[in-house]
């Protein structure tokens, strides 16, 4: 350093260089004019997602085409139509930035699928159109069979780099279907890719099925069944079918929820006569009682550390959430006063936010309240909003609503900017719920 | 062939003399072209400042004689010139005495011949201390001319520097006087010029055309920045943004930001998005470099 700043000195660079840095340390400071940007719109970000190349039209999985209704599902993008794309670039260096700047997208994903040893292999790029900057390029193994999975993989990707939350399209959904008219109806627990493609029932019956509730591992699902005519809860396992009875108590078996780690069940029971919280453990089949109120306690929803519950209970004369913890005391605490009905507590993935159903100017819709200061913001505008469910990432809800008179399903975001219906042509769906992320 | 000599050897003589002649003259004008011309003054302030140091350097004319101190007038002394009589060998009386006799004639005429010597020698001597006299005195004239030449010399010197100076002086008392008031006139101009801009500044504040086109480009970049969930209140980021006189943004640079990749990412196209932005109302009021500061406020 010694020698270095000799060197300098004896030819003056030293000082010169400093002159210089200051200078142009200097003068973004003479910009004259300052303006404060305090709100943005929230308009959807225009992207192009190119078709990709080596793959025929019309195939099986149109790898572009499955990214780019992700990234449209999630609201916060609005991919061009396909017919509107002016070229169809394959890689970064064929990509003339001017061209779609014209189109006014600010970023663009283009990519192909080539053949490798053990299957293929989905390589794709994303720029910024308006800087002309990489901003994420990847190879991911694939097959045949897999595309579709991969396919969700890079909006995942896409979706983190550009919003900073990491993508949830990989996950699933479950959801029970109703179709038919009593005493011929059909009741399905169905299972699909977040998107809502690729649907499988898990379990169909002739009597109602409700609540289906995910493990933390994503491996199996609770829900309860009135298959013997009476209410049972069940846990299966997705990949086998393989399901078992776990609680089967005269009353009503009701709104199993997980516990964190996976090895206890929250329930509601009438054993009594009267709802109240139960937990069991799965493995020893113990049950605990946690509530002993008079009034219906129900909905349970467990906190992160897995040492309270969130639950509804009408103990003040309609619907609250309140919170008991799992000590000795079981003391409940209300959490909710803004509106005369709040129902259906879930957790956001941080802890730091429950969604429920509120009564809002007449309507059931779908809040999330803030649990530091129980703000509480509505993000729905319908009347009949039920069962939200958090997305893994916490950027998105997924709930029931109604559309001509059937139940169906909508995605909102976490800050109620973006709504979205999603179709189906499964009859009455309701009760969806949102898959944790699962590790491939 | 020589009969040609022969019968032209007077003109071809006459012709060699003239190109001898020419050649003379050419190679003279040659020489001449060669010797150094003295450079040329361009500036004259330059020149006015530069006559007396010139006249200084010269080596002084007058200043030689006067160095020359008389010699003085050395003056012998003159040898006086003494006979001796000469020894005579004794004598007998008659003889004696008129040998006594011739001598006192002899001594008589001796005495005569030395008298006459010595007034001999004392006008000399008079006419040689004259003649000193009449060197000295004009020696004295001579160095009283001398100094005086000497004095009138330095007295032309002095006044000649001293009109120099004074004339240098003149000079650069207008050359500055000429400065500053040019100085004076910028200073005049630019206080003007700044009091214009103010006054403009102050006309379009009041006027209120800079903040409606202050409005107009938040507006615009508001209305051109998807805000992605990550911006939240709390979020501060700024970008240093230089537009060309049409409104079209050419550089975004990022400056401190504490927001992610995605905020980042959405504010620098949120103002390529809004580019071109919008012209103001009054031209005068355009800037083409501006400062923006993403700040959500919920």
């Amino acid at each position: 350093m010694q020698v270095m700043l000799a060197g300098f000195n004896r030819y003056g660079l030293l000082p010169g260089l400093l002159a210089l840095g200051l200078l142009l340390a200097a003068s973004p400071g003479h910009a004259q004019l300052r303006l404060d940007i305090t709100q943005g719109v929230r308009d959807a970000v225009p992207i192009a997602v190119v078709p990709f190349g080596g793959q025929a039209e019309g195939g099986a999985v149109d790898v572009a085409a499955v990214i780019a209704n992700d990234l449209q599902m999630s609201g916060r993008f609005a991919p061009l139509e396909r017919a509107d794309l002016v070229a169809r670039p394959t890689s970064g260096a064929d990509i003339r930035f001017e061209d779609w700047r014209l189109l006014k997208s600010d970023f663009i994903v283009v990519g192909g699928i080539e053949p490798s040893a053990t299957g293929l292999t989905v390589v794709f790029e994303l720029f910024n159109v308006r800087t002309g900057a990489s901003l994420l390029a990847q190879r991911l193994p694939s097959s045949e069979r897999g595309l579709r999975v991969t396919a969700h993989r890079v909006a995942d990707l896409v979706f983190e780099r550009l919003t900073g939350i990491p993508g949830a399209f990989s996950t699933r959904i479950a959801y029970v279907t109703m179709d038919g008219r009593p005493p011929s109806q059909r009741y399905r627990l169905v299972v699909a890719d977040a998107d809502g493609h690729n649907p499988r029932t898990a379990m169909e019956s002739s009597e109602p099925i409700m609540s289906p509730a995910w493990s933390p591992d994503g491996q199996n699902l609770a829900y309860v069944s009135f298959e013997g005519k009476a209410s049972a809860i069940y846990v299966q396992r997705l990949a086998t079918g393989e399901r078992r009875r776990v609680s089967a108590r005269a009353g009503i078996n009701g709104a199993p929820a997980w516990s964190p780690d996976g090895r206890r069940l929250a329930l509601t029971l009438s054993r009594d006569g009267n709802l109240d919280l139960y937990t069991l453990d799965l493995a020893t089949q113990t049950l605990t009682r946690v509530t002993s109120d008079d009034a219906i306690d129900t909905e349970p929803e467990w906190s992160q550390d897995g040492r309270a519950l969130y639950f509804t209970s009408d103990r003040s004369g309609n619907a609250q959430v309140y919170r008991v913890a799992l000590d000795a005391a079981r003391k409940a605490e209300r959490l909710t006063f803004m509106n005369g009905y709040n129902a259906r507590p879930r957790l956001s993935p941080d802890g730091k936010e429950l969604a429920l159903v509120t009564l809002d100017r007449g309507g059931y819709r779908i809040a999330v309240m803030e649990l530091a200061s129980g703000n509480l913001r509505v993000l729905t505008d319908a009347r009949q909003d039920e069962s939200p469910s958090f997305a893994p990432n916490g950027a998105m809800l997924i709930y029931a609503t109604r559309d001509r008179g059937r139940g169906a399903l909508a995605i909102v975001s976490s800050d109620g900017r973006f709504k979205q219906r999603l179709s189906s042509d499964q009859g009455d769906v309701r009760e969806p719920a949102w898959s944790p992320f699962v590790q491939p | 062939m020589p009969g040609f000599f022969q019968q032209h050897l007077r003109p071809l003589a006459g012709s060699a003399g003239l190109h001898l002649l020419l050649l003379a003259l050419l190679a003279g004008a040659a020489l001449r072209w060669t010797s150094p011309q003295p450079p040329v003054e361009l500036a004259i302030e330059g020149y006015v400042a530069e006559a007396p140091k010139s006249v200084k350097a010269l080596p002084d004319p007058m200043a030689a004689p006067v160095a020359r101190t008389p010699e003085p007038v050395e003056v012998p002394p003159e040898p006086v010139e003494r006979v001796e009589p000469a020894a005579e060998p004794p004598d007998r009386s008659a003889e004696m005495a008129a040998q006594a006799e011739r001598d006192a004639q002899a001594e008589r005429d001796r005495q005569v011949a030395e008298r006459a010597a010595q007034e001999r020698d004392a006008q000399l001597a008079r006419e040689r201390a004259a003649a000193e006299q009449r060197r000295a005195e004009e020696s004295e004239r001579r160095r009283a001319a001398e100094a005086e030449a000497k004095r009138k010399a330095a007295e032309d010197e002095a006044r000649r520097k001293t009109e120099a100076a004074e004339a240098k002086r003149k000079a650069e008392e207008q050359a500055k006087a000429e400065r500053e008031a040019q100085l004076r006139a910028d200073r005049e101009a630019a206080l003007q010029r700044s009091l214009a801009a103010e006054e403009e500044a102050a006309a379009l504040a009041k006027s209120g055309v800079m903040d409606e086109y202050r409005m107009l480009l938040v507006q615009t970049i508001e209305r051109s920045w998807i805000r992605p969930p990550s911006a939240r209140a709390g979020l501060e980021c700024t970008l240093y943004v230089t537009q060309a006189p049409g409104g079209t943004v050419v550089d975004v640079k990022l400056g401190p930001c504490n927001g992610d990749q995605a905020v980042r990412e959405s504010i620098t196209n949120a103002v390529y998005r809004a580019s071109p932005l919008p012209a103001p109302r009054d031209p005068r009021a355009f800037e083409r470099r501006l400062e923006i500061v993403f700040k959500p406020t919920e």
